[in-house]
């Protein structure tokens, strides 16, 4: 599932290419709330369509197919809020897909194996879910609105600066990335389960895809968001 | 398949410098994540709570705490040190792994780091290629599993608190488990400590 393509992409490519030689792409477009049927067109006549900058498209579709960020993104603080929607959004996949899909799976595999590990297995899962819970949730209701207050604002405004800021969103970033890890290396190394492939397949793929979504958006937070908030901070203090 | 994610950080206290190489770091094909400290205290900070592959220093900052750096060294010993050169302090006393200076080319700097990362890499795989824990280290894992902090765990042991960290973190290289409740699995999973034996 970390399978990145490598090509960068240009705004003269046409989407379904660019979906074809990478389909985590279809992750990207769904959190831009982005049709799949994409046509024809390229990235500049989707971008015009769906009202969002170029730049940032392809500044994040690149990082989707692999190349690392770019060390000074120039966003516009529309393409801020953009951002934000778009985590939001990503939020939304987490939440309603992708963690009860994997849920899904461990409980199946608690239930067909008697191996008492699978039960601690899924009570590590169902603790480890309910943490990201607690973090989305953070990050919805009080990271977000902050940034967008921040974006918002034209001239200095001391709102809730004294409670927050953005470096403190950044070392508010938990362990959720360490954490699958953790479950990934329990089922490939040490866990024994008999059988059972497709199941495992189906989870480990669900897990990868996840792994891979969320370091994506991790790297967003953190190469975009963060530095674009202490920069207007900066600013606002000056 | 993707390298793992390096985590770099530098400790350098012009910010021009600092995002140059930032620039460089991030255009290129390492998959790397930069953090930026202002001062040594705040490296060790970090450290404690962050695994962190490499270090770039200015060795300005290592004057006079040289044994602050080489107790950071030994403290985190898969840490790599690449030395910013700036021709003001001999190669042999900038405490470093391996040294670059700012007039070198950006290829030259990934090369450089590069071959740090790899070297890094080779010396941890050796130490963490199977994960057979010590005796001491099962008797730590047990502890932990059964809820113990740090503390009791040294009491029980007669060793101290220090050493438990050390024991957790080499539990971790070789397990490549790092939750307290992941950890608990694998010792059912590996026998080293019975079910029935925990509260859950």
């Amino acid at each position: 599932m970390v399978h990145a393509s490598k090509i960068k992409v240009k705004s003269y490519m046409k989407m379904a290419d660019l979906i074809d030689a990478n389909p985590n792409l279809l992750l990207m477009l769904q959190h831009f709330n982005i049709d799949f049927r994409v046509s024809d067109q390229t990235v500049m006549q989707l971008c015009t369509g769906y009202s969002i900058s170029e730049n940032l498209f392809v500044g994040i579709a690149n990082l989707y197919n692999g190349l690392g960020p770019k060390a000074h993104p120039l966003f516009t603080r529309d393409d801020l809020v953009r951002v934000i929607e778009f985590l939001k959004q990503s939020h939304d996949y987490y939440r309603s897909d992708k963690y009860p899909q994997i849920s899904s799976y461990i409980r199946q595999l608690q239930e067909n194996h008697s191996a008492k590990e699978l039960k601690l297995l899924e009570k590590f899962f169902n603790d480890y879910f309910a943490e990201v819970l607690e973090h989305l949730d953070y990050e919805d209701n009080i990271a977000f609105p902050y940034f967008i207050h921040l974006l918002k604002e034209k001239k200095s405004d001391s709102f809730r600066r004294e409670l927050y800021s953005s470096i403190e969103y950044g070392e508010h970033h938990t362990d959720i990335e360490l954490k699958l890890k953790d479950l990934k290396q329990l089922l490939l190394k040490y866990v024994k389960i008999e059988n059972d492939l497709d199941l495992r397949r189906r989870l480990f793929f669900a897990l990868y895809e996840l792994e891979f979504d969320l370091y994506i958006h991790s790297l967003i937070e953190e190469t975009i968001l963060i530095p674009a908030g202490v920069s207007i901070e900066q600013e606002q203090d000056a | 398949m993707r390298k793992p994610l390096l985590h770099i950080v530098i400790l350098e206290a012009s910010r021009v410098i600092c995002e140059g190489l930032m620039a460089i770091l991030y255009q290129s094909d390492l998959d790397c994540r930069i953090l930026r400290v202002e001062s040594l205290e705040d490296l060790s900070e970090m450290l404690e709570s962050t695994a962190i592959d490499i270090l770039i220093a200015n060795p300005l900052q290592f004057v006079n705490r040289e044994k602050e750096v080489r107790r950071i060294r030994k403290n985190h010993p898969s840490l790599s040190v690449a030395g910013i050169d700036y021709g003001i302090i001999q190669k042999q006393s900038m405490l470093a792994d391996i040294s670059f200076t700012l007039y070198d080319t950006p290829e030259h700097i990934l090369q450089c780091l590069t071959k740090l990362d790899n070297k890094s890499r080779k010396e941890n795989k050796q130490k963490g290629e199977d994960d057979n824990l010590t005796k001491r280290e099962i008797e730590v894992l047990t502890g932990l599993v059964n809820g113990l902090m740090n503390k009791e765990i040294a009491d029980s042991l007669h060793i101290s608190i220090h050493t438990v960290v050390r024991h957790r973190k080499n539990i971790t290289m070789k397990t490549g488990i790092r939750s307290q409740s992941g950890l608990t699995i694998y010792a059912i999973s590996k026998k080293i400590v019975a079910i029935e034996d925990l509260e859950i």
